[in-house]
């Protein structure tokens, strides 16, 4: 019974996450590598 | 022309001269002031003695030569090149712009934000953008143009995608006003790409970085085609068409090796590695993360984030002892490392394997909780608290504390509802 009552009230605050609001500002850090923003040309020497 | 108000400014503020010292014996202060936010026009008489105090030449016999220099260095700081002849070139037009008032001196300043970029000196950046916001209002459209395009470059180098993004778009709007050469239209581009990647504006990555790569492709320029490449492999991996991600990054490593640029090649095994592992192909991700830890050549950061993937691999797919052996390499490559700050996501990655695997449960729930998760949110990096909020919030339920669990779960929930739109 307590298990049962705790695994409905962390379905609740599931549910309940979904109300937030969606933020535009993320970011990445680890996942995805951009390449630099930085020119790179060919044949040259890297920083 | 240079309005020769800002001119005298940004001389004197560069000699660290007051209003004062410079104008005593010729004008008033007050007079001086006017003169150099340009609200009133001052007699060649006086010019020439403020100049005269100044140190500088008031002629223009050096024009041409200077243009000429400035124009040869502003191509160095497009396509990063050798460091020393940046240097060396940045010293030699310095020199000539001290001695002479020049039209290029405007366009040399602003320039030197990119410059001080290049180098990694941020604060000489930071710096140089305080000095130019003052006199800014008086920029022609040309000016405006790389002004806010390397205010956009400041803030994607210190993390703030989002004013980055409010400066290049700036840019982009002086771009029709303006005849710019069509590299440096594709080079905003590309930046506007690589930023709104960042920003996980996926459908506005991708229309950016065909843009530019349909210049870049024109004038064969390789490495730059491997890169919008590479943000159109993340772009379609994040809408799932998988195909399409494939062969973008299949052909970024092409181009890459093409050009013997082992930076690009891993960078796009880095990417490669990802793409199989959110498809579940943990042997295909290994594969690519592999390529990467051991080459020397590049980049130790590159070799700590596939460390770091591989950690996670290994973990995902319960090869405990390989994931060992990672964490201790990736340990070892943190020693190496002298300034930890900027790729503290990987320390934390590695630490927070190690001591879940090592069973030192305590630390792990402090480390992740007290230390990791909140640097995730400063950054904003939501993709990642989904990871590492839910890895706390299985160990909590594992021990049966739902109670901890909820709340973890409840904060995944949260990062991944900033991501997603259901």
């Amino acid at each position: 019974m307590k298990k049962l009552l705790a695994g409905l009230s962390l379905v609740a605050l599931l549910v309940g996450g979904f109300a937030f609001v969606q933020d535009n500002n993320a970011t990445d850090l680890t996942m995805d590598r951009e390449p630099t923003i930085y020119g790179t040309s060919s044949t040259t020497v890297q920083f | 022309m240079i309005e020769i108000g800002s001119f005298i400014k940004l001389q004197r503020t560069k000699q660290e001269m007051t209003l004062g010292e410079l104008s005593e014996g010729i004008v008033s202060v007050s007079y001086l002031s006017k003169i150099e936010n340009q609200k009133t026009q001052a007699s060649p008489e006086i010019i020439q003695l403020l100049c005269n105090r100044l140190g500088i030449e008031v002629d223009n016999n050096q024009e041409e030569a200077i243009k000429e220099k400035c124009q040869q260095w502003y191509s160095m700081l497009f396509e990063v090149s050798d460091k020393d002849e940046v240097i060396a070139t940045y010293k030699e037009i310095q020199e000539m712009m001290d001695k002479n008032l020049s039209d290029s001196l405007m366009m040399f300043e602003i320039h030197k934000i990119r410059y001080y970029l290049i180098l990694g000196e941020y604060d000489e950046a930071l710096k140089k953008i305080n000095e130019l916001s003052e006199i800014s209002g008086t920029f022609d459209n040309l000016q405006q143009y790389y002004w806010f395009k390397f205010r956009g470059n400041y803030n994607s180098s210190s993390g703030n995608q989002n004013q980055a993004m409010y400066y290049y778009k700036l840019a982009e709007e002086r771009i029709s006003r303006l005849e710019i050469e069509e590299n440096e239209i594709a080079d905003l581009q590309y930046i506007i790409a690589i930023t709104q990647s960042k920003l996980r504006n996926t459908l506005e990555a991708i229309d950016y970085a065909n843009k530019s790569l349909n210049i870049f492709m024109k004038q064969y320029n390789f490495i730059r085609c491997a890169q919008c490449h590479n943000v159109l492999g993340i772009s379609y991996r994040r809408i799932k068409l998988y195909d399409k991600a494939i062969k973008n990054f299949n052909l970024a490593l092409h181009l890459g090796k093409l050009d013997k640029n082992k930076q690009l090649i891993q960078l796009t095994n880095q990417n490669l590695g990802y793409l199989y592992s959110t498809k579940g192909d943990s042997v295909e991700a290994i594969k690519h993360y592999k390529e990467i830890i051991f080459d020397c050549e590049v980049d130790i950061v590159e070799r700590l984030a596939s460390v770091s993937s591989l950690v996670r691999e290994y973990y995902n797919i319960k090869n405990y002892q390989e994931a060992r052996n990672s964490i201790k390499y990736g340990l070892k490559l943190i020693e190496e490392v002298q300034d930890m700050e900027p790729y503290k996501i990987f320390y934390y990655v590695i630490y927070t394997y190690n001591y879940l695997l090592s069973e030192k449960f305590d630390k792990f729930e402090t480390l992740v909780a007290k230390e990791f998760i909140p640097y995730l949110k400063l950054h904003k990096d939501y993709a990642s608290i989904v990871i590492y909020a839910e890895l706390l919030a299985k160990h909590y339920e594992k021990l049966f504390k739902y109670k901890d669990a909820a709340k973890y779960y409840k904060e995944a929930n949260f990062a991944y509802e900033q991501i997603s739109n259901i």
